[in-house]
């Protein structure tokens, strides 16, 4: 690799840890305005007070706000170099009918706007793909002349896709990527670490980025995914929906940094923004009656799947109109109702804890919950210990029916 | 590794009752079958194959009825409600299996079966209680004539908490080849399931079941499960557009690439789509989401009105009763959707039955004194109404109507309009302008399915990547990939719309570790998707199904799409099917070629003799 190139790469990905936190900031070129990117300086703003290594912009969006990357703790500029259609799927306006691509500016052009590095896709499993792979070309000697890093995005697109070839284009995809010169890659996350172990496998050593995609539900999703994909050798990752559409950018590039530069791990992090007791939040209202909450209560309990394992229940009403989740509000009732003082609370976790050895099955304290939860079942009595400050019930929720106070 | 799958995602039983003697049986599943055809669609079709000879009738006691979970029911895998129902399909003749959710799957397995196969037919009217194990008969005639969210809610009533109910409407009850199979407001709808059923004389099924569902690694299967809804949170379609508008996100997507069929499928551009879209609803008549068993999802809203409650209009029922027959009244659609659910018909089949009267009608052949004085023009919601009331009630005119497009264009001639294949009424994706559907309904093992290869994503919706819907290049290659993908999932006990998000790894990780068993590799769940349709295929050329049959109606084959980006275009069919046969190793005639047979196989589990 040339000097240039190892200097401005250095921008990108610090060569102190070979990790990198990328925030992508591109959309407006494919998507359209969609959250977060319509005042984009207000939000990069934020995103820069979190302190990422580089951000990702199109050529328009450089120049316009060339100010944000000046000065010695800036980040460093990525510039986005091609354009296609491809993502515009049905929720955008004029969505894509066949897979449409070109490049936007040159490298030269990239060069002069202040860029450290050049980002563009390139396409397997498509019609297109010789054209595709040639504008490829041209921009990986371009790079060369201009001592510029090439951030080369591997991609599976088209008809040749499915769900059982996937891992295998992924991996396919990233080889071609390497042929042509990448310096660093950004590759879509396969789902699992074994399998994207593999396409780390077949990278050459290039660093891989992965990309964050659609929103996740939460940001302890994306803090997971970051913590799994470094597990198996990334080296960071360029997230853009998960961050700038955050409702606070700054706090969510944190976050990942920890884990990212400061190898923390996620539980560490929850952990730190939970404070005790730990109280479990409901709205009903938006609670569609699926009952993951006590599947996995049963599950991380018992290791069996049967509601009548978990420790919450969502209760349907009688014209299945609404579906109401009730779990342990901690009011302690349970504690002032058993005779035997078998029942104390966990001074750490703020959950109630039986003693076996003082309880004598009773049930006296199942009929004082005043929201049903406890459950005494062949003479044990089962009750939320809110799984040690990390309930399961709210991480396996995915419309936040249930939150927990001060959590993710 | 003869070990039992008892504990490792499956039951590790099945059951099967006669319901003329009353003998029940209880068998053990083979860790053999499991890894040939997984579960769900792939057990019940090598049950199915095995069990009946050619040529049985359909709505005879022989014929079984066969309820099939996956190895990832009722489990923490997303969306794992999942259960198939497999018979002979009294519609078409020939192989039917219908996908449902709900949690009547999930009991069924806590119940300690895998499958039930209910063959025979009880003296009066009837229903089965499978509860914990003991599975016995009770009399149902209290039942006999009962709205199917009526019957539902009596027998829980009668049984008390916890069971689950499968149950027919009045259709079902007197064998109506288009009637379905209700539970949880969900409903196996497609092929006539539910006419089996009421041939048997059986009006309810109810489960409930006690013995908690494990798995074999229960650590490894959490790490899958987990990364798999988080998958699923992360993507565009199953967190953001199904959760919040449901399958009708879609509609005007479909609309503007013009396949969205519009009156009988005489054009595929709907003026008034806007009215009805994903919007409209969810700011009008839908007031809740709701989920099935374990579904991060939630792709069903509730319409509420004073006195009912619809779960729906799904994408197809909303086309089939609004655009199909030029309505855009949302009043009128939800109402028939509602009449549809409570009698117990299948709302596509009822649909097309409408647009077709509608055109003959338009056609002079039907006038309004030959249908009960019903003014049947297109876009009438009145004359939509009157005649899905007529439909469901089998009344007057109604009675031939709920035979389905296929006899009634024996009848009234224009067969060229009568939207169909092998007798099933076409579902809501115009063909001419997404040719891969086409493929897929000519060559789907149900009759028009768009569930057997939902190439749309890729030719309308574009996504993973758009393909230009009105060539034909590589539809073929797609149609046989998607058949075979489709039929793993239908087979495992997760939803469909689950694994939009999802990759084979990551199902086959979930597989492998809920059952021990050597599921994880991609290639292998590639073939046991294919080694399934192959066995469907082979019940349908036991049946005497032949290249003939796999075609579409003329006005697909001849009549030019008139407007939208499609115009000018019809199918070319035979181009797509003769690549198709290559792929699949079937021969000219669509016979899988003994060579296929052996290569998955299918000559281990299956007596290709009778």
């Amino acid at each position: 690799m040339s000097f240039g190139k190892l200097i401005r790469l250095s921008r990108i990905i610090d060569p102190s840890d070979g990790r990198s936190l990328v925030v992508a900031a591109d959309h407006g070129l494919m998507l359209g305005p969609i959250k977060g990117v319509v005042d984009l300086e207000a939000t990069l703003r934020k995103v820069i007070a979190g302190g990422p290594d580089a951000i990702l912009v199109s050529p328009g969006q450089a120049r316009r706000l060339s100010h944000l990357f000046a000065g010695r703790s800036a980040p460093a500029m990525l510039v986005r170099i091609d354009w296609t259609n491809a993502f515009r799927d049905k929720t955008y306006t004029l969505p894509a009918r066949s897979i449409q691509f070109n490049r936007v500016t040159t490298v030269e052009e990239a060069v002069k706007i202040g860029a450290s590095g050049v980002v563009t896709y390139l396409f397997l499993g498509f019609d297109g793909e010789e054209d595709h792979i040639a504008m490829v070309e041209e921009f990986s000697s371009e790079c060369k002349t201009w001592s510029m890093p090439l951030i080369i995005e591997p991609l599976p697109m088209g008809p040749r896709v499915t769900k059982a070839n996937y891992v295998d284009m992924v991996k396919r995809a990233v080889e071609k990527a390497v042929e042509l010169g990448a310096d660093a890659l950004k590759v879509p996350y396969t789902g699992d670490p074994y399998s994207f172990k593999e396409v780390i496998g077949v990278s050459s050593g290039v660093p891989v980025l992965v990309l964050g995609g659609y929103k996740a539900l939460s940001i302890r999703d994306s803090l997971e995914v970051i913590s799994e994909v470094l597990d198996v050798g990334a080296a960071g990752v360029v997230f853009g929906r998960n961050v700038v559409q955050d409702p606070n950018p700054d706090e969510a590039v944190r976050l990942m940094r920890r884990i990212i530069h400061g190898k923390e791990t996620v539980m560490d992090i929850l952990r730190e923004k939970i404070k005790p007791p730990v109280k479990i939040l409901i709205e009903a209202e938006k609670c569609s009656g699926c009952r993951v909450c006590e599947l996995a209560c049963s599950f991380f309990h018992e290791k069996v799947f049967d509601f009548s394992f978990a420790r919450l229940r969502v209760k349907y009403s009688e014209d299945g109109r609404t579906f109401t989740p009730y779990a342990c509000t901690l009011c302690y009732s349970c504690v002032n109702a058993c005779p035997n003082g078998a029942l104390r609370v966990n001074g750490k976790t703020g959950a109630v804890e039986v003693s076996q050895e003082l309880c004598q099955g009773c049930g006296i304290c199942v009929d004082s919950c005043p929201v049903k939860v406890l459950k005494l079942i062949n003479g044990r009595l089962l009750l939320c210990d809110l799984c040690d400050g990390l309930p399961e019930c709210v991480k396996w929720c995915s419309r936040n029916a249930l939150r927990v106070e001060g959590g993710w | 590794m003869n070990l039992s799958l008892s504990g490792r995602g499956y039951a590790g039983g099945m059951v099967k009752l006669d319901l003329s003697s009353g003998k029940v049986e209880k068998v053990v599943l083979s860790q053999r079958d499991a890894l040939m055809v997984l579960g769900g669609k792939g057990l019940g079709s090598l049950l199915l194959y095995n069990s009946v000879r050619r040529g049985v009738d359909p709505l005879s006691p022989e014929n079984p009825l066969i309820l099939a979970t996956g190895p990832l029911t009722g489990t923490l895998a997303p969306s794992s409600c999942r259960f198939s129902i497999v018979t002979k399909s009294p519609h078409t003749g020939l192989f039917l299996d219908s996908n449902c959710g709900g949690f009547f799957g999930v009991e069924l397995k806590k119940a300690g079966f895998d499958a039930a196969i209910i063959i025979g037919k009880a003296s009066q009217l009837s229903m089965v209680v499978i509860d914990d194990g003991d599975v016995y008969v009770e009399d149902a005639t209290w039942l006999m004539g009962l709205k199917t969210m009526e019957a539902e809610k009596k027998v829980k009533d009668r049984l008390g908490e916890g069971f689950r109910v499968l149950t027919i409407g009045p259709a079902g009850e007197e064998s109506v080849p288009i009637a379905g199979i209700f539970t949880d407001q969900r409903c196996a709808g497609r092929g006539g399931a539910g006419a089996v059923m009421g041939s048997k004389n059986l009006k309810s099924i109810a489960v409930r079941g006690e013995k908690p569902i494990t798995v074999y690694d229960p650590d490894g299967f959490e790490k899958a499960c987990w990364r798999a809804h988080r998958r699923i949170r992360m993507h565009e379609v199953t967190a953001r557009s199904l959760p919040i508008y449901g399958t009708v996100n879609i509609i005007e997507t479909v609309n503007e690439a013009g396949a969205l069929p519009t009156n009988n499928f005489k054009t595929g551009v709907f003026q008034d789509a806007w009215k009805i879209s994903g919007y409209e609803w969810r700011r009008g008549l839908w007031k809740k989401d709701k989920a099935c068993f374990g579904c991060p999802i939630a792709c069903s809203k509730l319409a509420f009105s004073s006195s009912y409650v619809v779960d729906g209009p799904d994408y197809e029922t909303l086309w089939a009763l609004g655009p199909l027959c030029g309505v855009s009244d949302k009043e009128a659609i939800v109402y028939a959707n509602w009449l549809c659910d409570a009698y117990g018909v299948d709302t596509i089949s009822t649909g097309v039955i409408v647009s077709f009267v509608m055109e003959l009608y338009e056609r002079k052949i039907l006038k309004s004194e030959d249908i009960d004085g019903i003014d049947a023009e297109w876009g009438s919601s009145e004359a939509l109404l009157k005649l899905v009331e007529k439909i469901c009630r089998g009344d007057g005119v109604g009675r031939e109507l709920r035979l389905g497009v296929k006899k009634l264009s024996v009848k009234y001639g224009c067969e060229d309009v009568a939207m169909h294949v092998k007798g099933l009424e076409m579902p809501g994706y115009e063909p001419r302008a997404a040719k891969g559907m086409g493929l897929g309904y000519a060559t789907s093992d149900r009759g028009a399915c768009h569930l057997r290869a939902y190439t749309a994503d890729k030719e309308l919706l574009a996504y993973g990547g758009a393909v230009d819907p009105v060539k034909v290049d590589g539809k073929a290659k797609l149609v046989v990939d998607y058949q075979n993908e489709k039929a793993l999932i239908d087979s495992t006990g997760i939803c469909f719309f689950a694994s939009f998000a999802l990759s084979f790894r990551e199902i086959g990780e979930m597989l492998a570790t809920a059952t021990g068993l050597p599921l994880d590799e991609a290639d292998t769940l590639r073939t046991i998707g294919e080694r399934v349709y192959n066995l469907t295929r082979l019940f349908n050329v036991r049946e005497g199904v032949r290249r003939k049959d796999d075609c579409l109606p003329r006005r697909l084959l001849k009549e030019h799409m008139p407007e939208g980006p499609a115009k000018g275009s019809t199918v070319e069919l035979d181009k797509m099917l003769n690549e198709y046969y290559v792929l699949r190793e079937w021969d000219e005639n669509g016979i899988p070629k003994s060579e296929t047979i052996k290569r998955l196989n299918l000559d281990a589990i299956i007596s290709l003799e009778n």
